[in-house]
């Protein structure tokens, strides 16, 4: 009988999923074991040849560029992920507190969020201009930020957050409206106050949230290119090359498509190593079920 | 005989509209911009209207490795034109891996051009494994510019106004700093930002008139010179002669607004100077000699640029097509004193040994140096914003800026470009 039920639920299901199981086979499964199979043949940009087996790999773990675009792409998620995380919590709490200026505010918090790269981009090339750049009108100085060694790679890292923390903010507004009222209600009769408040209510219910901000925080951090690419294009002298940016060298500048399949190969091992090392964090702190 | 005469006429009137069909398109894909790509977009529409059979429709695409990149992919699945203007230097890459046409003698001979029409050179950097590639066009060297109104009050020209001949690296050295001192204004202005190219030609070229090759057999050869160059060159900066981290507009504007002795850039600046100096906004008088001799010769970089034909794939071209695509070319060879005003050499010798090329100024004060120009080394990861150039311009600029020691620059340069020496040739 449950038997008979279930076959009669799975062709329906089956048929609602298609379409997104048809494209995801199509553009992404496909594609990705291309990938793969391409990070195995010795190929230029446009003509796949020779199977090298691992030989691609085995110049990978010995190449010092990979290693080293590898840290700038961890360096760049240092700067950004937990202030990102922290900012979006802070200005969605902001939000929900002012009743009235709320909606502005949300509005003022997100607007950047909606911005192409390349006017983002534009924004802060002009703000940190070594002449004209408002930045340096403020704090009295000349400085090439985007030129700088030290400030380069900081200077993405605040134009980003500028420009994506909008969406973190929505994320906790969602998990902070859906906490109900009568939690608040009750700890108000006990006599909770202020920060009370969030450490023992808004806290606990919002930590699942801000896990899954974090994840997909940390995935969208180490995915960095455009901004570099467009703002620094790497430079100085590769301090802020980050690991797609190496990538995109190695297939187009250096027509070598087998290399480059190796290293996004490698980078999404990371990335997938990465993501189960926070989730097991996750776990062990209790953010999680 | 009158019918005759009207079936005749009956006959020649049915082909007209044929024959109008029949106008070939060629679609030309170009990398010039600024005044090269106006010159360019005249000689196309002087050659549509001196004649019907064959319409050139071009196309300016953004200069550099995207351009090449476009190039190769669109070739290879047969999509791209029947035109493109490229580096000579990129000759070893494009028509090694597949993505040329080569250009056969009699298909030459049939619009009237031969091998010997061209300077032998130019002619010679077309040839890849014993066939013709590319038409070459014209030459750009890099040229030492200067300010008469700031070398004046330095001292440093003649009797007639001239710059006194400047030999050595100390004596180039001491000119900028005799500019510096006697006007404030800079020595030297070029191009030294992150991602500058201009550092590499220098380079090159400083290195060629020490008889030392950047890479020879698949390795560095350029040993300790290459670091001392380099140290000698970032010596300007670290003097206060030059300003580093100025970009390509930033350091021409140094120049053209009267605020540095001497430039060193290509030849490709000079149409800016001209223009100037015909509106009276330029503001000082100004003159141009080859790269001195600061070494052993005066071998200066250049690179040519050429029109070579894609292979497109499994779509090669007709034979009609490619006689219009050649007839195009020709009529740009023949009326390439145009070009030159665009400050190049043109490479078409008709016109390069014409007496109006060789009185052309201010083009006569540097022909000189077209008889010592080095390329990039041959190479399919050498010329004009390929593989290697790419590397080089993240790490030459450094030491400029006191970012970097010269040492510590070439070494990561080195490192960075490995991997690059050690792979085969790609084919696309």
């Amino acid at each position: 009988m449950t038997s008979i039920h279930r076959r009669r639920e799975t062709l329906p299901a089956m048929l609602l999923l298609a379409p997104f199981l048809v494209a995801f086979l199509l553009f992404f499964l496909v594609p990705a074991l291309q990938t793969f199979w391409l990070s195995l043949t010795d190929s230029s940009l446009t003509r796949t040849s020779a199977f090298v087996g691992l030989a691609n790999y085995a110049t990978l773990v010995q190449d010092p560029s990979f290693w080293a675009a590898l840290g700038n792409t961890f360096y760049f998620s240092l700067l950004t992920v937990v202030p990102l995380t922290v900012l979006g919590l802070v200005m969605a709490l902001l939000v929900d507190r002012f009743t009235r200026a709320g909606a502005w505010l949300q509005g003022a918090f997100f607007l950047p969020f909606v911005l192409p790269i390349s006017v983002m981009t534009l924004i802060a090339d002009w703000m940190l201009q070594p002449t004209s750049g408002v930045v340096n009108y403020l704090l009295g100085m000349q400085r090439a930020w985007f030129a700088d060694v030290h400030w380069a790679m900081p200077m993405v890292a605040i134009g980003t957050i500028w420009w994506t923390v909008g969406f973190n903010m929505l994320m906790f507004l969602a998990g902070l409206r859906n906490i109900p009222r009568e939690l608040y209600e009750a700890a108000a009769l006990d006599g909770a106050r202020g920060f009370a408040l969030f450490r023992h209510i808004t806290w606990p219910q919002l930590r699942p949230v801000a896990w899954t901000a974090l994840v997909l925080q940390l995935i969208a951090s180490l995915k960095i290119f455009g901004q570099t690419y467009i703002m620094t294009t790497g430079g100085p002298y590769n301090t802020t090359r980050v690991t797609l940016h190496y990538m995109y060298e190695t297939a187009f500048t250096q027509s070598d498509a087998g290399y480059a399949a190796a290293i996004a190969t490698a980078f999404v091992i990371v990335v997938v190593l990465l993501s189960l090392l926070q989730g097991w964090i996750a776990r062990r702190v209790g953010g999680r079920p | 005989m009158k019918r005759r005469t009207l079936i005749g006429m009956l006959a020649l009137a049915s082909m007209l509209p044929a024959r109008a069909a029949e106008v070939q398109v060629v679609r030309m894909w170009t990398l010039l911009s600024g005044g090269d790509g106006a010159r360019m977009r005249a000689l196309v529409e002087e050659f549509n209207a001196s004649q019907q059979a064959v319409r050139v429709e071009s196309t300016t695409l953004k200069w550099g490795e995207p351009f090449y990149t476009k190039l190769i992919t669109a070739s290879v699945v047969g999509a791209g034109p029947d035109l493109a203007t490229i580096h000579l230097s990129r000759l070893p890459n494009l028509a090694g891996g597949g993505v040329l046409r080569s250009i056969a003698p009699a298909e030459l001979a049939a619009v009237g051009l031969a091998g010997d029409d061209f300077l032998p050179r130019q002619w010679t950097k077309s040839q890849h494994a014993g066939r013709t590639y590319a038409v070459p066009l014209d030459q750009h060297p890099l040229v030492l510019y200067y300010n008469k109104n700031l070398a004046g009050k330095a001292g440093l020209l003649d009797a007639q106004g001239n710059l006194k001949p400047i030999e050595g690296m100390d004596a180039l050295t001491d000119a900028l700093r005799r500019v510096k001192a006697a006007t404030g204004k800079a020595g030297l202005t070029m191009e030294s930002a992150q991602s500058s190219y201009a550092i590499w030609r220098l380079w090159l070229s400083l290195l060629a008139q020490q008889g030392l090759p950047v890479v020879a057999n698949g390795r560095f050869a350029y040993g300790p010179a290459g670091e001392a160059t380099l140290a000698r060159i970032a010596g300007w900066f670290q003097a206060g002669y030059a300003t580093s981290g100025m970009d390509y507009p930033a350091s021409t504007s140094q120049f053209m607004g009267g605020n540095a002795g001497f430039m060193i850039n290509g030849v490709w600046e000079v149409p800016e100077l001209v223009r100037g100096a015909k509106a009276g906004t330029l503001g000082f008088e100004y003159g141009i000699v080859p790269l001195p001799k600061l070494y052993a010769d005066a071998s200066t970089w250049a690179d040519s640029h050429g029109f070579a034909l894609p292979a497109n794939g499994d779509k090669p071209m007709s034979a009609a097509k490619a006689h219009a695509v050649l007839s195009f070319v020709a009529y740009v060879s023949r009326h390439s004193l145009g070009w030159a005003e665009g400050g190049h050499i043109p490479a078409y010798r008709p016109v390069a040994e014409s007496p109006e090329a060789l009185a052309l100024q201010p083009n006569a004060q540097y022909a000189a140096a077209a008889h010592s120009v080095v390329y990039d080394p041959d190479g399919w990861y050498m010329g004009a914003a390929g593989p290697l150039e790419a590397i080089a311009s993240k790490f030459l600029p450094a030491p400029l800026a006191g970012q970097l020691t010269p040492a510590d620059a070439l070494r990561r340069f080195e490192t960075e470009a490995a991997r690059l020496l050690k792979k085969r040739a790609p084919q696309y």
